[in-house]
Protein backbone atom coordinates (compact mmCIF):
# COMPACT_ATOMS: atom_id res chain seq x y z
CA UNK A 1 0.00 0.00 0.00
CA UNK A 2 1.20 3.50 -0.83
CA UNK A 3 1.27 6.61 1.31
CA UNK A 4 -2.13 7.70 -0.02
CA UNK A 5 -5.01 5.38 0.84
CA UNK A 6 -7.04 3.76 -1.94
CA UNK A 7 -10.12 5.77 -0.93
CA UNK A 8 -8.18 9.05 -1.04
CA UNK A 9 -6.61 8.12 -4.40
CA UNK A 10 -10.04 7.62 -5.88
CA UNK A 11 -11.20 10.95 -4.50
CA UNK A 12 -8.10 12.81 -5.70
CA UNK A 13 -8.34 11.27 -9.18
CA UNK A 14 -11.83 12.70 -9.49
CA UNK A 15 -10.78 16.07 -8.06
CA UNK A 16 -7.87 16.35 -10.48
CA UNK A 17 -10.05 15.20 -13.38
CA UNK A 18 -12.57 17.95 -12.61
CA UNK A 19 -10.10 20.71 -11.80
CA UNK A 20 -6.93 20.29 -13.82
CA UNK A 21 -7.68 22.12 -17.04
CA UNK A 22 -4.00 22.51 -17.86
CA UNK A 23 -0.77 20.68 -17.11
CA UNK A 24 0.68 21.07 -13.65
CA UNK A 25 4.23 20.19 -12.70
CA UNK A 26 5.53 19.36 -9.24
CA UNK A 27 9.14 20.49 -9.21
CA UNK A 28 10.82 18.71 -6.32
CA UNK A 29 14.28 19.75 -5.20
CA UNK A 30 15.62 16.98 -3.01
CA UNK A 31 18.75 16.42 -1.01
CA UNK A 32 20.47 13.56 -2.77
CA UNK A 33 23.34 12.93 -0.40
CA UNK A 34 21.31 12.72 2.78
CA UNK A 35 18.50 10.57 1.45
CA UNK A 36 16.53 10.68 4.67
CA UNK A 37 13.20 9.03 5.31
CA UNK A 38 11.80 12.56 5.09
CA UNK A 39 12.97 13.16 1.55
CA UNK A 40 12.28 9.60 0.39
CA UNK A 41 8.72 9.73 1.66
CA UNK A 42 8.21 13.10 0.03
CA UNK A 43 9.40 11.69 -3.29
CA UNK A 44 7.14 8.68 -2.91
CA UNK A 45 4.18 10.92 -2.11
CA UNK A 46 4.77 13.11 -5.16
CA UNK A 47 5.14 10.09 -7.41
CA UNK A 48 1.84 8.76 -6.15
CA UNK A 49 0.15 12.11 -6.71
CA UNK A 50 1.59 12.48 -10.22
CA UNK A 51 0.22 9.05 -11.12
CA UNK A 52 -3.33 10.23 -10.44
CA UNK A 53 -3.71 12.54 -13.44
CA UNK A 54 -2.33 12.84 -16.94
CA UNK A 55 -2.22 16.57 -16.34
CA UNK A 56 0.10 16.21 -13.35
CA UNK A 57 3.80 15.42 -13.59
CA UNK A 58 6.83 15.28 -11.33
CA UNK A 59 10.25 16.69 -12.09
CA UNK A 60 13.10 15.81 -9.76
CA UNK A 61 15.97 18.17 -9.19
CA UNK A 62 18.88 18.18 -6.83
CA UNK A 63 19.41 20.76 -4.10
CA UNK A 64 22.98 20.86 -5.40
CA UNK A 65 21.76 22.47 -8.62
CA UNK A 66 22.26 26.00 -7.31
CA UNK A 67 21.67 27.57 -10.69
CA UNK A 68 18.29 25.95 -11.09
CA UNK A 69 17.35 26.79 -7.50
CA UNK A 70 18.24 30.41 -8.21
CA UNK A 71 16.30 30.53 -11.43
CA UNK A 72 13.27 29.21 -9.57
CA UNK A 73 13.87 31.84 -6.84
CA UNK A 74 14.09 29.15 -4.16
CA UNK A 75 16.16 29.71 -1.05
CA UNK A 76 15.62 26.53 0.97
CA UNK A 77 15.79 22.84 0.20
CA UNK A 78 13.97 20.45 0.05
CA UNK A 79 11.29 22.30 -1.79
CA UNK A 80 8.20 21.48 -3.85
CA UNK A 81 7.19 24.16 -6.31
CA UNK A 82 3.81 23.76 -7.97
CA UNK A 83 4.04 25.11 -11.49
CA UNK A 84 1.89 25.58 -14.57
CA UNK A 85 1.30 28.17 -17.27
CA UNK A 86 -0.61 30.11 -14.65
CA UNK A 87 1.50 32.85 -13.09
CA UNK A 88 2.26 32.65 -9.39
CA UNK A 89 4.84 31.39 -6.92
CA UNK A 90 3.23 28.50 -5.07
CA UNK A 91 5.77 26.63 -3.05
CA UNK A 92 6.38 24.30 -0.11
CA UNK A 93 9.68 24.23 1.80
CA UNK A 94 9.69 20.80 3.40
CA UNK A 95 6.97 18.21 3.19
CA UNK A 96 3.28 19.10 3.34
CA UNK A 97 2.19 16.19 5.55
CA UNK A 98 -0.56 15.95 8.17
CA UNK A 99 -2.91 18.91 8.04
CA UNK A 100 -0.81 20.44 5.25
CA UNK A 101 -1.53 17.72 2.72
CA UNK A 102 -4.76 19.53 1.83
CA UNK A 103 -2.69 22.67 1.07
CA UNK A 104 -0.70 20.75 -1.54
CA UNK A 105 -3.86 19.33 -3.13
CA UNK A 106 -5.49 22.78 -3.24
CA UNK A 107 -2.31 24.28 -4.71
CA UNK A 108 -2.30 21.68 -7.49
CA UNK A 109 -5.96 22.35 -8.25
CA UNK A 110 -5.39 26.12 -8.25
CA UNK A 111 -2.44 25.90 -10.64
CA UNK A 112 -4.43 23.64 -12.92
CA UNK A 113 -7.42 25.97 -13.04
CA UNK A 114 -8.26 29.67 -12.86
CA UNK A 115 -9.65 29.38 -9.35
CA UNK A 116 -9.13 32.33 -7.01
CA UNK A 117 -11.04 32.02 -3.73
CA UNK A 118 -10.60 35.55 -2.47
CA UNK A 119 -13.11 38.35 -1.94
CA UNK A 120 -13.24 40.85 -4.82
CA UNK A 121 -11.99 43.76 -2.71
CA UNK A 122 -8.96 41.72 -1.59
CA UNK A 123 -8.13 40.79 -5.20
CA UNK A 124 -8.40 44.47 -6.16
CA UNK A 125 -6.06 45.51 -3.31
CA UNK A 126 -3.59 42.74 -4.14
CA UNK A 127 -3.43 43.74 -7.80
CA UNK A 128 -2.41 47.26 -6.79
CA UNK A 129 0.69 46.03 -4.95
CA UNK A 130 3.81 47.06 -6.87
CA UNK A 131 6.59 45.79 -4.62
CA UNK A 132 7.88 42.24 -4.34
CA UNK A 133 6.63 40.41 -1.27
CA UNK A 134 7.88 37.09 0.02
CA UNK A 135 5.40 35.37 2.36
CA UNK A 136 6.70 32.41 4.33
CA UNK A 137 4.16 30.56 6.47
CA UNK A 138 5.82 28.47 9.19
CA UNK A 139 3.73 25.43 10.07
CA UNK A 140 3.80 22.15 11.94
CA UNK A 141 2.07 19.06 10.61
CA UNK A 142 -0.22 18.87 13.66
CA UNK A 143 -1.53 22.42 13.30
CA UNK A 144 -5.13 22.59 12.02
CA UNK A 145 -4.98 26.40 11.83
CA UNK A 146 -2.03 26.45 9.43
CA UNK A 147 -3.54 25.37 6.07
CA UNK A 148 -5.71 28.50 6.03
CA UNK A 149 -2.65 30.72 6.30
CA UNK A 150 -0.74 28.73 3.68
CA UNK A 151 -3.68 28.98 1.30
CA UNK A 152 -3.86 32.75 1.81
CA UNK A 153 -0.17 33.06 0.89
CA UNK A 154 -0.60 30.90 -2.22
CA UNK A 155 -3.79 32.62 -3.32
CA UNK A 156 -2.19 36.04 -2.87
CA UNK A 157 0.57 34.94 -5.24
CA UNK A 158 -1.99 33.85 -7.82
CA UNK A 159 -3.65 37.26 -7.57
CA UNK A 160 -0.35 39.13 -8.01
CA UNK A 161 2.80 37.51 -9.33
CA UNK A 162 4.97 39.95 -7.40
CA UNK A 163 4.01 37.98 -4.30
CA UNK A 164 5.73 34.69 -3.42
CA UNK A 165 3.88 32.25 -1.17
CA UNK A 166 5.68 29.42 0.62
CA UNK A 167 4.87 26.96 3.36
CA UNK A 168 7.84 26.28 5.64
CA UNK A 169 8.02 23.15 7.81
CA UNK A 170 9.09 24.82 11.06
CA UNK A 171 10.49 21.64 12.60
CA UNK A 172 12.55 20.65 9.60
CA UNK A 173 13.95 24.15 9.17
CA UNK A 174 14.67 24.50 12.88
CA UNK A 175 17.46 27.03 12.59
CA UNK A 176 15.41 29.32 10.41
CA UNK A 177 12.53 28.96 12.88
CA UNK A 178 14.85 29.94 15.71
CA UNK A 179 16.16 32.89 13.72
CA UNK A 180 12.62 34.20 13.34
CA UNK A 181 11.73 33.17 16.94
CA UNK A 182 8.98 30.84 15.81
CA UNK A 183 7.50 29.07 18.81
CA UNK A 184 3.88 28.94 17.78
CA UNK A 185 2.22 28.37 14.42
CA UNK A 186 1.06 29.51 11.97
CA UNK A 187 3.79 32.16 12.08
CA UNK A 188 4.04 34.30 8.96
CA UNK A 189 7.26 36.05 7.99
CA UNK A 190 7.22 38.80 5.37
CA UNK A 191 10.36 39.47 3.28
CA UNK A 192 12.42 37.56 5.85
CA UNK A 193 11.93 40.37 8.36
CA UNK A 194 8.71 41.17 10.17
CA UNK A 195 5.94 38.79 10.87
CA UNK A 196 2.57 38.09 12.39
CA UNK A 197 0.66 35.18 13.81
CA UNK A 198 -2.46 33.23 13.13
CA UNK A 199 -4.97 31.96 10.65
CA UNK A 200 -6.80 35.08 9.54
CA UNK A 201 -9.48 35.75 6.91
CA UNK A 202 -7.93 37.02 3.62
CA UNK A 203 -8.76 40.70 4.21
CA UNK A 204 -7.15 40.74 7.68
CA UNK A 205 -4.24 38.63 6.40
CA UNK A 206 -3.62 41.27 3.73
CA UNK A 207 -3.78 44.08 6.32
CA UNK A 208 -1.15 42.26 8.39
CA UNK A 209 1.07 41.72 5.35
CA UNK A 210 0.93 45.44 4.57
CA UNK A 211 1.63 46.30 8.20
CA UNK A 212 4.66 44.00 8.22
CA UNK A 213 6.06 45.81 5.16
CA UNK A 214 6.24 49.14 7.00
CA UNK B 1 3.96 10.98 8.13
CA UNK B 2 0.25 11.12 7.50
CA UNK B 3 -1.14 11.92 4.07
CA UNK B 4 -4.89 11.56 4.45
CA UNK B 5 -7.30 14.13 3.17
CA UNK B 6 -10.45 15.86 4.29
CA UNK B 7 -12.74 15.25 1.34
CA UNK B 8 -14.94 18.07 0.20
CA UNK B 9 -18.10 17.87 -1.83
CA UNK B 10 -18.65 20.27 -4.71
CA UNK B 11 -19.76 23.81 -4.02
CA UNK B 12 -23.39 24.12 -5.12
CA UNK B 13 -23.02 27.84 -5.73
CA UNK B 14 -26.21 28.44 -3.71
CA UNK B 15 -26.48 31.67 -1.75
CA UNK B 16 -29.66 30.87 0.16
CA UNK B 17 -30.21 27.92 2.48
CA UNK B 18 -33.07 26.76 4.67
CA UNK B 19 -30.63 26.12 7.54
CA UNK B 20 -27.19 27.56 8.22
CA UNK B 21 -24.96 26.12 10.91
CA UNK B 22 -22.09 28.22 12.23
CA UNK B 23 -19.33 25.92 13.44
CA UNK B 24 -18.47 22.39 12.37
CA UNK B 25 -17.67 20.70 15.65
CA UNK B 26 -19.60 17.68 16.95
CA UNK B 27 -22.73 19.80 17.64
CA UNK B 28 -22.77 21.56 14.28
CA UNK B 29 -22.13 18.49 12.17
CA UNK B 30 -24.62 16.35 14.09
CA UNK B 31 -27.24 19.04 13.48
CA UNK B 32 -26.25 18.93 9.79
CA UNK B 33 -26.80 15.15 9.70
CA UNK B 34 -30.29 15.48 11.19
CA UNK B 35 -31.23 18.36 8.90
CA UNK B 36 -29.80 16.59 5.87
CA UNK B 37 -31.87 13.48 6.61
CA UNK B 38 -34.92 15.75 6.83
CA UNK B 39 -34.11 16.97 3.31
CA UNK B 40 -33.39 20.51 4.49
CA UNK B 41 -30.93 22.48 2.35
CA UNK B 42 -28.16 22.99 4.88
CA UNK B 43 -24.85 24.82 4.90
CA UNK B 44 -22.16 24.58 7.58
CA UNK B 45 -19.58 27.35 7.94
CA UNK B 46 -16.18 26.56 9.45
CA UNK B 47 -13.28 28.95 9.92
CA UNK B 48 -10.53 26.38 10.54
CA UNK B 49 -11.15 22.82 9.37
CA UNK B 50 -14.20 20.57 9.64
CA UNK B 51 -14.39 18.96 13.06
CA UNK B 52 -13.95 22.14 15.07
CA UNK B 53 -11.88 22.14 18.25
CA UNK B 54 -12.11 18.36 18.47
CA UNK B 55 -9.39 18.02 15.82
CA UNK B 56 -6.91 19.38 18.40
CA UNK B 57 -7.57 16.47 20.75
CA UNK B 58 -5.07 13.69 20.30
CA UNK B 59 -7.40 10.95 21.52
CA UNK B 60 -10.98 10.95 22.76
CA UNK B 61 -11.55 8.07 25.14
CA UNK B 62 -15.02 8.75 26.55
CA UNK B 63 -17.10 8.87 23.40
CA UNK B 64 -19.24 5.73 23.30
CA UNK B 65 -18.55 3.14 20.65
CA UNK B 66 -14.83 3.77 20.34
CA UNK B 67 -13.54 1.37 22.95
CA UNK B 68 -9.86 2.12 22.29
CA UNK B 69 -10.52 5.82 21.80
CA UNK B 70 -10.40 7.76 18.57
CA UNK B 71 -8.15 10.58 17.37
CA UNK B 72 -10.02 13.87 17.37
CA UNK B 73 -8.85 14.57 13.83
CA UNK B 74 -10.26 11.25 12.65
CA UNK B 75 -13.57 11.82 14.42
CA UNK B 76 -13.85 15.28 12.85
CA UNK B 77 -13.34 13.79 9.39
CA UNK B 78 -15.99 11.15 10.03
CA UNK B 79 -18.50 13.74 11.20
CA UNK B 80 -17.88 15.84 8.08
CA UNK B 81 -18.19 12.83 5.79
CA UNK B 82 -21.40 11.79 7.53
CA UNK B 83 -22.94 15.29 7.22
CA UNK B 84 -21.98 15.55 3.55
CA UNK B 85 -23.43 12.10 2.85
CA UNK B 86 -26.85 13.51 3.74
CA UNK B 87 -26.40 16.60 1.60
CA UNK B 88 -24.98 19.25 3.92
CA UNK B 89 -22.58 21.67 2.26
CA UNK B 90 -19.49 22.54 4.32
CA UNK B 91 -17.85 25.85 3.53
CA UNK B 92 -14.46 26.75 4.97
CA UNK B 93 -15.31 30.41 5.36
CA UNK B 94 -15.21 32.46 8.53
CA UNK B 95 -18.51 34.06 9.42
CA UNK B 96 -17.74 37.71 10.13
CA UNK B 97 -21.23 39.09 10.76
CA UNK B 98 -24.77 37.87 11.35
CA UNK B 99 -27.82 40.03 10.75
CA UNK B 100 -30.65 38.54 12.76
CA UNK B 101 -33.13 41.42 12.83
CA UNK B 102 -35.15 40.16 9.88
CA UNK B 103 -35.69 36.95 7.95
CA UNK B 104 -34.17 35.48 5.97
CA UNK B 105 -31.17 35.96 8.25
CA UNK B 106 -28.08 37.41 6.55
CA UNK B 107 -24.66 35.80 6.94
CA UNK B 108 -21.50 37.62 5.91
CA UNK B 109 -18.35 35.55 5.58
CA UNK B 110 -14.70 36.01 4.73
CA UNK B 111 -15.55 35.12 1.12
CA UNK B 112 -19.10 36.31 0.51
CA UNK B 113 -22.64 36.67 1.79
CA UNK B 114 -25.55 34.25 2.21
CA UNK B 115 -29.07 34.14 3.57
CA UNK B 116 -30.82 31.46 5.59
CA UNK B 117 -34.29 30.83 7.05
CA UNK B 118 -32.86 29.38 10.26
CA UNK B 119 -29.54 29.39 12.05
CA UNK B 120 -27.86 27.03 14.47
CA UNK B 121 -24.98 28.53 16.44
CA UNK B 122 -22.38 25.90 17.27
CA UNK B 123 -19.35 28.14 17.61
CA UNK B 124 -17.90 26.45 20.69
CA UNK B 125 -15.49 28.05 23.13
CA UNK B 126 -11.95 29.38 23.26
CA UNK B 127 -9.40 28.99 26.01
CA UNK B 128 -9.78 31.63 28.70
CA UNK B 129 -6.86 33.98 29.09
CA UNK B 130 -5.45 34.65 32.55
CA UNK B 131 -5.22 38.44 32.27
CA UNK B 132 -1.88 38.66 34.06
CA UNK B 133 1.32 40.60 33.30
CA UNK B 134 3.31 39.28 30.36
CA UNK B 135 0.46 37.20 28.91
CA UNK B 136 -0.21 39.42 25.89
CA UNK B 137 3.50 40.08 25.33
CA UNK B 138 4.52 36.43 25.26
CA UNK B 139 1.46 34.91 23.58
CA UNK B 140 2.89 32.99 20.59
CA UNK B 141 6.36 33.76 21.96
CA UNK B 142 6.36 30.88 24.39
CA UNK B 143 2.72 30.95 25.47
CA UNK B 144 0.51 28.66 23.44
CA UNK B 145 -3.04 27.39 23.50
CA UNK B 146 -2.50 24.44 21.13
CA UNK B 147 -0.25 21.57 22.19
CA UNK B 148 -0.73 19.57 18.99
CA UNK B 149 0.43 22.64 17.03
CA UNK B 150 3.34 23.82 19.13
CA UNK B 151 4.62 20.96 21.29
CA UNK B 152 7.54 20.16 18.90
CA UNK B 153 9.05 23.60 19.61
CA UNK B 154 9.60 22.57 23.23
CA UNK B 155 11.51 19.34 22.68
CA UNK B 156 13.76 18.81 25.72
CA UNK B 157 12.61 22.02 27.43
CA UNK B 158 10.79 22.81 30.67
CA UNK B 159 7.21 23.97 30.26
CA UNK B 160 4.24 24.75 32.46
CA UNK B 161 0.61 23.92 31.87
CA UNK B 162 -1.92 26.17 33.55
CA UNK B 163 -5.01 24.29 34.67
CA UNK B 164 -5.50 20.68 35.77
CA UNK B 165 -8.89 20.04 34.22
CA UNK B 166 -9.42 17.47 31.48
CA UNK B 167 -7.84 19.65 28.78
CA UNK B 168 -4.81 20.55 30.90
CA UNK B 169 -4.28 16.92 31.90
CA UNK B 170 -4.64 15.52 28.37
CA UNK B 171 -2.39 18.15 26.84
CA UNK B 172 0.23 17.62 29.57
CA UNK B 173 0.33 13.93 28.75
CA UNK B 174 0.77 14.79 25.06
CA UNK B 175 3.47 17.37 25.85
CA UNK B 176 5.39 14.85 27.96
CA UNK B 177 6.46 13.18 24.71
CA UNK B 178 8.39 16.32 23.81
CA UNK B 179 9.18 18.40 26.90
CA UNK B 180 11.82 17.49 29.47
CA UNK B 181 9.59 18.44 32.38
CA UNK B 182 6.07 19.75 32.81
CA UNK B 183 4.75 21.59 35.83
CA UNK B 184 0.99 21.76 35.97
CA UNK B 185 -0.19 24.76 37.97
CA UNK B 186 -3.72 24.50 39.38
CA UNK B 187 -5.44 27.22 41.34
CA UNK B 188 -7.75 24.86 43.22
CA UNK B 189 -6.67 22.46 46.00
CA UNK B 190 -7.29 19.51 43.71
CA UNK B 191 -7.16 18.73 39.99
CA UNK B 192 -10.56 18.67 38.30
CA UNK B 193 -9.60 16.21 35.52
CA UNK B 194 -11.22 12.78 35.41
CA UNK B 195 -9.62 10.42 37.97
CA UNK B 196 -8.30 8.16 35.18
CA UNK B 197 -6.33 11.12 33.78
CA UNK B 198 -5.07 12.10 37.23
CA UNK B 199 -3.70 8.56 37.65
CA UNK B 200 -1.81 8.94 34.38
CA UNK B 201 -0.40 12.30 35.45
CA UNK B 202 0.79 10.77 38.70
CA UNK B 203 2.43 7.88 36.87
CA UNK B 204 4.28 10.16 34.46
CA UNK B 205 7.79 10.96 35.71
CA UNK B 206 8.04 14.08 33.59
CA UNK B 207 4.95 15.71 35.09
CA UNK B 208 4.56 17.45 38.46
CA UNK B 209 1.26 18.81 39.68
CA UNK B 210 1.21 21.93 41.86
CA UNK B 211 -2.22 22.56 43.34
CA UNK B 212 -3.22 25.71 45.25
CA UNK B 213 -0.86 27.72 43.07
CA UNK B 214 -1.48 30.45 40.52
CA UNK B 215 0.67 31.98 37.81
CA UNK B 216 1.18 35.67 38.55
CA UNK B 217 3.36 36.75 35.63
CA UNK B 218 5.07 35.62 32.46
CA UNK B 219 8.62 36.92 32.09
CA UNK B 220 11.32 37.08 29.45
CA UNK B 221 13.10 39.26 26.97
CA UNK B 222 11.89 38.59 23.42
CA UNK B 223 10.71 35.08 24.24
CA UNK B 224 9.25 33.60 27.41
CA UNK B 225 11.97 32.48 29.82
CA UNK B 226 10.25 32.13 33.20
CA UNK B 227 6.99 32.38 35.12
CA UNK B 228 6.23 33.58 38.62
CA UNK B 229 3.93 31.31 40.55
CA UNK B 230 2.27 32.00 43.87
CA UNK B 231 1.45 29.56 46.64
CA UNK B 232 -2.13 30.50 47.45
CA UNK B 233 -1.84 29.26 51.04
CA UNK B 234 1.49 30.77 52.07
CA UNK B 235 1.59 33.70 49.66
CA UNK B 236 5.16 32.75 48.68
CA UNK B 237 6.13 33.58 45.10
CA UNK B 238 8.59 31.39 43.21
CA UNK B 239 10.19 31.88 39.83
CA UNK B 240 10.34 28.87 37.50
CA UNK B 241 12.50 28.81 34.37
CA UNK B 242 10.40 27.63 31.42
CA UNK B 243 10.52 28.04 27.66
CA UNK B 244 6.85 27.27 27.12
CA UNK B 245 3.48 27.77 28.80
CA UNK B 246 0.23 26.16 27.71
CA UNK B 247 -2.95 27.67 29.12
CA UNK B 248 -6.05 25.54 29.76
CA UNK B 249 -7.68 27.52 32.56
CA UNK B 250 -11.30 27.36 31.54
CA UNK B 251 -13.26 28.46 28.53
CA UNK B 252 -14.98 31.52 27.18
CA UNK B 253 -17.86 31.24 24.69
CA UNK B 254 -17.26 32.24 21.09
CA UNK B 255 -20.22 34.62 21.15
CA UNK B 256 -18.84 37.62 19.23
CA UNK B 257 -21.33 37.22 16.39
CA UNK B 258 -24.39 37.35 18.62
CA UNK B 259 -23.43 38.99 21.90
CA UNK B 260 -25.52 42.07 21.16
CA UNK B 261 -28.41 40.18 19.66
CA UNK B 262 -29.13 37.17 21.85
CA UNK B 263 -29.78 36.62 25.54
CA UNK B 264 -26.59 35.45 27.26
CA UNK B 265 -25.92 34.26 30.80
CA UNK B 266 -23.56 36.11 33.16
CA UNK B 267 -20.55 34.31 31.67
CA UNK B 268 -21.55 35.05 28.09
CA UNK B 269 -22.92 31.63 27.15
CA UNK B 270 -26.04 31.66 24.95
CA UNK B 271 -29.22 31.04 26.91
CA UNK B 272 -31.49 28.39 25.40
CA UNK B 273 -34.58 26.49 26.46
CA UNK B 274 -34.72 22.69 26.48
CA UNK B 275 -35.43 22.73 22.74
CA UNK B 276 -32.26 24.79 22.25
CA UNK B 277 -34.20 27.82 21.06
CA UNK B 278 -32.52 31.16 21.72
CA UNK B 279 -34.17 34.52 22.36
CA UNK B 280 -34.74 34.97 18.59
CA UNK B 281 -37.17 32.67 16.77
CA UNK B 282 -35.43 30.50 14.18
CA UNK B 283 -32.04 30.86 15.86
CA UNK B 284 -30.84 27.88 17.86
CA UNK B 285 -27.65 27.20 19.84
CA UNK B 286 -25.95 23.86 20.41
CA UNK B 287 -22.84 22.51 22.08
CA UNK B 288 -20.26 24.31 24.17
CA UNK B 289 -21.35 27.86 23.27
CA UNK B 290 -24.66 27.53 25.17
CA UNK B 291 -25.33 27.41 28.89
CA UNK B 292 -24.89 23.72 29.61
CA UNK B 293 -23.59 21.89 32.68
CA UNK B 294 -21.15 19.66 30.79
CA UNK B 295 -19.01 20.35 27.70
CA UNK B 296 -18.02 17.07 26.08
CA UNK B 297 -18.17 15.54 22.60
CA UNK B 298 -21.04 13.30 23.75
CA UNK B 299 -23.14 16.19 25.07
CA UNK B 300 -22.44 18.27 21.96
CA UNK B 301 -23.64 15.44 19.74
CA UNK B 302 -26.87 15.28 21.78
CA UNK B 303 -27.29 19.04 21.43
CA UNK B 304 -26.70 18.83 17.69
CA UNK B 305 -29.44 16.23 17.31
CA UNK B 306 -31.95 18.36 19.25
CA UNK B 307 -31.02 21.59 17.44
CA UNK B 308 -31.21 19.92 14.03
CA UNK B 309 -34.60 18.42 14.82
CA UNK B 310 -35.94 21.68 16.25
CA UNK B 311 -34.70 23.73 13.30
CA UNK B 312 -36.52 21.30 11.01
CA UNK B 313 -39.72 21.66 13.08
CA UNK B 314 -39.40 25.43 12.94
CA UNK B 315 -39.04 25.38 9.17
CA UNK B 316 -42.01 23.00 8.77
CA UNK B 317 -44.26 25.15 10.96
CA UNK B 318 -43.51 28.20 8.84
CA UNK B 319 -44.70 26.53 5.66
Amino acid sequence: MGLISEEDRKYLKEEFKNNLKREVKLLYFQQEESASEYSEQTKELLEELASLSNNLSLELESCDNAEKMKSEELTLCPSIKVKSERKGFVNFYGVPAGHEFISLVEAIKDMGSDNLSLPDEVIKDLKEIKERIDIKVFITHGCPYCPGAVRNAHQFSLANEKIKGSMVDANYFGELSMKHRVSSVPHIIINDRNGFMGNLPPSLFLDKVKEALK
Amino acid sequence: MDFSIQKKEKDSGRKHFAAAIIGSGPAGLTAAIYLGRSKVETVVFEKVIPGGYVVNVEKIENYPGFVEGIAGEQLGKLYAKHAEKFGAEIKCEEVTKLELNETPFRILTSLGSYTSDSIILATGTSNRKLGIPGEEEFTHKGISFCATCDAPFFEGENVIVVGAGNSGAQESLYLSRFAKHITIVELLEFPTAEPILIDRLNENERIDLLTSHSVTSFNGDKLLSSVDIKDIKSGEIKNIKVKGAFIYAGEVPNNDLVKDALKLDDKGFIVTDERLRTSIGGVFAAGDVRNTPLRQVATSVGDGAIAGHEAYRFLEERK
